[in-house]
């Protein structure tokens, strides 16, 4: 009896412990998913929808932010507008003529340019009906609209003193896609107020001045001559120094209209894109919520899908016991069965979510951006939500007493 | 005794074993029960239902663990062992045979043999060589690739026998191993256990079939959780 004690001790100290290597860890829990394959892709599915759906939100918010500065970039931050007011007093809808002029004698500024919209309709030609604008307006500008507005030609030149004052006409994007003019060279002509007008040049789009890519634009002494009209501004567009944006801005009424500044709008066009931003933001905040509930759902699925698992498992439980399996190499196996379905589920939710993304983004023309956040935090998301879904029915399965386990179901 | 001499320590010996069940009363399920098991013998631990047969399987397999007396598995005394070492005892000096077989499912034979060194920490590789040898030993070299569906009872119980030998284990338990076989199979299984005692395995067969136990060369009866008979002991009175 001591002896065998003795040799038990001695025998002790030889006693090798069981060891399950990690790559066997991982082995053994991919087969236990492959065996039920059905069930692994429909439980992956779920966390795979609230991946994506996460990228793809923060991808997509991304891109058309991305978008957004690019255009605010493009508009400058220190461009101002001034318009004639349609606030309490209502006015009278109309600008000093001379408002530009007063206005570019504001230290900080670096250049005006007025524009004045004709009552003229600009026609394709003389056989189409008057009504048929094809929703294009006719509007006088001054040389410097396109240096204010960074504006440039896709085609044909920008006005100079001479064409400017003679019967021609550059058309905004939208005017030239309307009217189907690409090209300048053969001299296509318009028809605007029953005046004949060659086509000189065509814009690119403007930031966030969609009103001027609908515009026929002809000189301002021109439509002084051919239509004998009063040039009153319409708009105002100003460029300022960028350090005193607000200065100016401040002191636009009423260097524009000393006579009733209360009728004068003054306003900074970047900051509409800023807001449009925020409330894309808000959006992406909405659906970002609803993605986050689908991987909770998708969680609650991987977690029930792992406690089914534990129960129609027992008898391999017990097996596994038998062969030398300790209680953390059970816990082990299911803990990495779950992070493996939630990583399958991740990894095909980041692709869906970037294609989706990739696809709206082009169709909208934006550039594609995949924030690294959205994947390396969707990546996050999913193993987290892997360990906590496994971690309960995993323990189960380690405190299963091996006894228990091996009795057959 | 020369202390540290393998081939004089018993392959599993049971010293005073008592083990109970909570309840009230609580159950006594082995009752003072004594065993010991020299290397190289091929036991049969026979008995009819709720006699204890199935206690004594998992108290020698260190499933589980007397409520006092000693188990003392390739000369270590297991009965105060950790879980964790429990453990490391079955995964090198245990082999399990079981009645339902519980081969992993769309698992070839070769891995379900090579399961057998699993949690010894061996290379998948040398697992699988020892596992193809472990096959071969058994007559299924020629069914490595098949997986549980494919195979009759009597192969399956040959894949579990495969795998309770691949780890060369100091005794093989084997529960009802033909419980769930035909006669034939049945036959080829006693055979095949019959052979493995030849070649040096430590076998012990629980079964509630006393022809089967008489095909064994030493039968222990076991009667509401005590050693009703030992023909070892028999024939050394």
């Amino acid at each position: 009896m001591n002896t065998g004690a003795n040799e038990g001790a001695s025998g002790s100290a030889r006693l090798t412990p069981s060891r399950l290597r990690p790559s066997d860890v991982v082995r053994v829990g991919g087969s236990g998913l492959r065996s039920r394959k059905t069930r692994t892709a429909l439980s992956a599915l779920g966390i795979m929808i609230g991946i994506a759906a996460m990228v793809g939100v923060l991808g997509l918010s991304e891109s058309s932010q991305a978008d957004l500065r690019k255009q605010i970039e493009a508009l400058g931050t220190n461009l101002l507008t001034v318009a004639p007011g349609t606030g309490f007093g209502g006015g009278d809808g109309v600008l000093p003529e001379e408002a530009a002029a007063k206005i570019s004698r504001i230290g900080p500024v670096e250049v005006t340019a007025d524009v004045v919209t004709l009552q003229e309709q600009p026609l394709r030609n003389d056989l189409v009906n008057q009504n048929e604008t094809n929703g294009l307006t006719a509007v006088a500008t001054d040389l410097d609209l396109l240096d204010t507005l960074n504006g440039s030609m896709s085609a044909g030149d920008w006005f100079n003193d001479a064409t400017a004052s003679t019967s021609n006409v550059i058309l905004g994007s939208v005017a030239a896609e309307r009217h189907g003019i690409t090209d300048v060279s053969d001299g296509v002509q318009l028809l605007i107020g029953e005046k004949w007008f060659t086509v000189i040049g065509v814009l690119e789009p403007f930031p966030l001045a969609a009103d001027l890519d609908r515009s026929v634009l002809i000189g301002k002494a021109a439509a002084e001559s051919v239509f004998d009209v009063e040039l009153n501004p319409s708009i105002v567009y100003v460029r300022t120094h960028p350090d005193f944006v607000d200065d100016v801005r401040a002191v636009l009424p009423a260097t524009a209209d000393p006579a009733s500044p209360e009728e004068v709008d003054a306003s900074r066009p970047s900051e509409l894109l800023e807001t449009q931003d925020a409330i894309e933001d808000s959006f992406t905040n909405l659906f970002l919520g609803l993605g986050a509930v689908s991987l909770l759902v998708g969680g609650v699925g991987i977690a029930n899908v792992m406690v089914i698992a534990v129960i129609e498992r027992r008898n391999e439980i017990g097996l596994r016991r038998a062969l030398g399996a300790t209680r953390a190499h059970i816990r082990r196996q299911f803990l990495t069965e779950a992070l493996l379905l939630s990583t399958l589920g991740g990894v095909g939710g980041i692709g869906l979510g970037i294609t989706v993304t990739w696809a709206y983004a082009r169709a909208q023309g934006w550039d594609v951006v995949v924030p690294t956040l959205a994947v390396v935090g969707g990546m996050a998301a999913a193993l987290l939500i892997g360990a906590v879904a496994g971690l309960y029915p995993a323990m189960r399965a380690a405190r299963l007493a091996p006894t228990e386990a091996l009795r057959a179901a | 005794m020369t202390a540290g001499s393998a081939s004089l320590r018993p392959a599993l010996e049971l010293v005073e074993v008592v083990k109970e069940y909570a309840g009230n009363p609580p159950v006594r399920a082995l009752d003072d029960v004594s065993l010991r098991v020299s290397r190289g013998e091929l036991v049969a631990i026979v008995g009819p239902s709720g006699s204890g047969k199935s206690t004594m399987l998992n108290v020698m397999g260190t499933l589980d663990l007397p409520t006092s007396g000693s188990v003392l598995i390739d000369g270590r005394e297991v009965s105060k062992f950790s879980d964790r070492r429990l453990s490391a005892v079955r995964s090198h000096s245990i082999g399990f045979v079981f009645q339902s077989f519980f081969l992993l499912d769309g698992v070839s034979a070769l891995d379900n043999v090579a399961n057998g060194l699993l949690y010894s920490g061996v290379r998948e590789h040398v697992r699988r060589a020892r596992a193809a040898a472990a096959l071969e030993t058994v007559g299924l070299q020629h069914r490595l690739g098949h997986v549980p569906s494919q195979l009759s009872g009597g192969e399956r119980q040959r894949v579990a026998i495969a795998r309770a030998i691949v780890n060369e284990p100091s005794i093989i338990l084997a529960d009802e191993p033909t419980g769930n076989l035909d006669t034939a199979s049945s036959e080829t299984v006693m055979s095949l256990l019959r052979e493995l005692n030849t070649s040096g395995s430590t076998i012990v067969v629980i079964t509630h079939d006393r022809e089967v136990a008489a095909s064994l060369p030493r039968q222990v009866a076991f009667r509401d959780g005590r050693i009703e008979s030992d023909s070892a002991l028999a024939e050394a009175r």
